[in-house]
């Protein structure tokens, strides 16, 4: 067939110009933005003012944003390690032929088709309540003082907990498309070499899992970056040092909080750029650190 | 099929423009709602203006934006969307959309609106002119069970920190957890008391220049709140997560809890029946620098500067805030009535009285929430209620430590 260049730009240029407007537009404004001293998310480019690097000077000096940061930190490592831990830990059980699989992948799925809110509800309400939760119950019966699960020491953890409950079903469902797409052959050649199934699962499982493992790696990261919806449910009524993250400190800079009027959208866009930068670094240290296997399959 | 169409699309054409027609034979106005549909004061709205449609004949176009308004309000109102009427904070009205506000001050005369003074004239110190009208005002204070007073044989309200200090043991005595405290109010709280020893301008002071330890009357604010967890006075598990420990206020297993009115209304919804409130101004303390003020804050009403039917937007918003429709409001969603000459539900007896001599509202948390370090010291206030710090000099000392 004929290329028709004409026709072949007409048909792609909806598509170009769509990324345009609502990508690339909105991300070079906000890189700029951070730059400049702005109180409105839409003042005219007329009312910004340059100011350097002051915006990022600002957030790295407010102890609000180093505490979000730290918790981000805690999120992503220890939530990311546990919930990637046990997603691959349930994945390779599932796969493996036992009893009622279908069954359990349906369960240990089940938290990702209930609402958030719903999820957050009964962990915060039902979990940790102090009085009559489950957990201080089974602490009450085993014969210690109430604890309390929400306290300003423990808050961040137990957000970090009901997260994890809410996100292993979704990462063991890639991992499980992710071992089933391992030819079974190399298991068996491995059976009737003597491997046992650890020797299995560290020499044949986890190499040809390397592109997937660096997958989840990235999406965790940008989940825990973009991590907002979890923080407010466990702090309802405004924020707090517990369970500020990223985003949340954003938010309340670019909006303003409970009986905060002022606003700050240059600082915001520099909190959207240092969060950017994040994810952006992770992705090229996972890249480096996990090279796609060159096993063919 | 291509002419059956054709006639398909001029009707449609035909039935916009006769809708247009329709509608622009009475004046519209366009209502941005603080709301959700559904929700008790939402209801009084939409009744409110179907009921404005029939008497004036103006049409009030309503959506509902919930408490995330803030986040549209800037935008729409500086791209000139087509908003009458918007509703917010009235800090929020009086200090960052005033470039898009109507003056009120000559149609407010007009119709004799009074209000409460302390909104108003807060309204016209912040933009230099009425920009708002009160909806739904709010007092804080110390709100309590009247039937756990009763028990613990209590007849007479605390005025200062001793009285209610002698008030709580009289509810421990009783078996009642004096005070319910929850986590998310501890800088409410706190904040109070600190006003109580050093006023918002001491305060202020304090934030700009730290010294919190240096500083006597800090000092023993923070002291009066350890000892007060010391003497075991809080309810068991405060602070809790909201709302839990004030939920225990209408189970009857708390006494008593600094907050907002707005806690009667969720309490009350918690518990599933009326509680009996009472309520008091913040106890006074010993030479402190500020022994009365209340906080005061309220949901408001303002106006597009650029509206074209800026009067018969005035008239609803009279309409919305007072006689018998705010009466309504206020019976429906529990809340103070923004007319002072209204009834205030029996749970919120007082309260009027109260916004009425209330010349100079207390903020919430006034200026240490613009602080860089607010949310850490958020963080140490409800520690302080969680009796981590040994004395009061331990607690300022930790302030310190964030400047």
């Amino acid at each position: 067939m004929k290329k028709n260049k004409t026709l072949i730009c007409l048909f792609v240029a909806p598509t170009v110009l769509c990324l345009l407007l609502m990508y690339v537009y909105p991300v070079l404004r906000t890189a700029v933005m951070s730059f400049f001293q702005v109180e409105d998310l839409t003042a005219d480019l007329g009312d910004w003012r340059f100011n350097g690097v002051d915006n990022y000077i600002k957030i790295f000096h407010n102890t609000g944003f180093i505490t979000s940061l730290r918790n981000f930190l805690m999120i992503w490592i220890v939530g990311g390690v546990i919930t990637l831990a046990l997603a691959l830990l349930m994945a390779v059980i599932l796969t493996s032929g036992i009893r009622f699989q279908g069954f359990f992948r349906a369960a240990i799925y089940l938290p990702n088709v209930v609402s958030a809110v719903a999820l957050a509800t009964m962990w915060v309400q039902y979990i940790f309540n102090y009085d009559y939760g489950l957990l201080n119950q089974l602490v009450t019966i085993l014969g210690f003082e109430k604890i309390r699960w929400l306290g300003t020491d423990a808050k961040l953890w137990a957000m970090i907990a009901a997260y994890i409950y809410g996100s292993i079903g979704y990462y063991m469902l890639i991992y499980i498309s992710g071992i089933e797409g391992i030819p079974g052959d190399l298991y068996e050649a491995a059976t009737i070499d003597g491997a046992t199934k650890k020797i299995q699962f560290f020499r044949i499982t986890l190499p040809l899992l390397r592109g997937i493992i660096k997958t989840t790696i990235t999406f965790w990261t940008i989940n825990a970056a973009t991590f907002y919806l979890w923080s407010k449910l466990f702090s309802p009524v405004q924020t707090e040092g517990s369970t500020i993250v990223p985003v949340v400190y954003l938010y309340d800079t670019v909006f303003g909080g409970k009986g905060v009027v002022t606003r700050d959208a240059g600082a915001g866009a520099a909190v959207g750029v240092v969060l950017t930068l994040i994810i952006i670094a992770v992705y090229l240290v996972t890249e480096r650190l996990l090279r796609s296997s060159d096993l063919e399959y | 099929m291509k002419r059956f169409m054709s006639v398909l699309l001029g009707l449609v054409m035909v039935l916009s423009m006769g809708g247009t027609v329709l509608a622009d034979d009475g004046v519209e106005i366009n209502f941005w709602s603080m709301w959700n549909e559904g929700e008790p004061q939402a209801t009084v709205i939409a009744e409110a203006a179907e009921a404005f449609e029939q008497e004036t004949g103006v049409h009030v176009n309503i959506e509902w934006k919930g408490r995330d308004i803030n986040t549209l309000l800037t935008a729409s109102l500086d791209s000139g969307d087509a908003i009458d009427i918007f509703e917010d904070d009235y800090n929020r009205i009086g200090q960052v959309y005033t470039e898009w506000t109507y003056d009120l001050t000559e149609m407010a005369e007009a119709a004799g609106y009074e209000g409460y003074a302390c909104f108003n004239d807060q309204s016209a110190a912040w933009a230099g002119y009425l920009n708002s009208i009160t909806e739904q005002p709010q007092v804080g204070g110390v709100f309590y069970n009247k039937a756990a007073f009763e028990e613990a044989g209590i007849e007479a309200e605390p005025a200062t920190w001793t009285e209610f200090l002698d008030v709580c043991a009289k509810l421990k005595e009783a078996g009642i957890a004096p005070l319910a405290q929850d986590g998310a109010y501890t800088n409410f709280s706190f904040y109070y008391h600190l006003v109580r020893y050093l006023g918002e301008d001491g305060i202020a002071a304090l934030r700009d220049n730290g010294g919190w330890a240096d500083n006597e009357q800090a000092v023993q604010a923070a002291q009066d709140i350890i000892d007060l967890v010391n003497a075991g006075y809080l309810a068991d598990g405060a602070p809790d997560e909201y709302p839990a420990s004030q939920t225990k206020v209408g189970l009857g297993e708390a006494a008593m809890v600094v907050c907002a009115n707005y806690v009667t209304a969720e309490v009350n919804a918690a518990v599933g029946e009326e509680v009996n409130w009472g309520l008091f101004n913040y106890p006074s303390v010993e030479g402190g620098a500020e022994p009365t003020a209340a906080y005061a804050g309220a949901n408001s009403l303002a106006i597009a500067s650029y509206s074209e039917h800026p009067q018969e937007a005035f008239d609803f918003i009279m309409y919305l805030v007072t006689g018998e429709w705010d009466q309504k409001m206020a019976d429906t969603a529990s809340q103070i009535p923004a007319d002072p000459s209204n009834t205030a539900p029996a749970s919120l007896n007082g309260t009027i009285e109260t916004l009425k001599a209330a010349d100079k509202p207390m903020t919430w948390c006034g200026s240490l929430n613009t602080h860089p370090a607010w949310t850490d010291m958020k963080t140490l206030f409800t520690e302080l209620f969680e009796g981590k710090y040994e004395d009061g000099a331990a607690f300022c000392a930790a302030m310190d430590a964030l400047y």
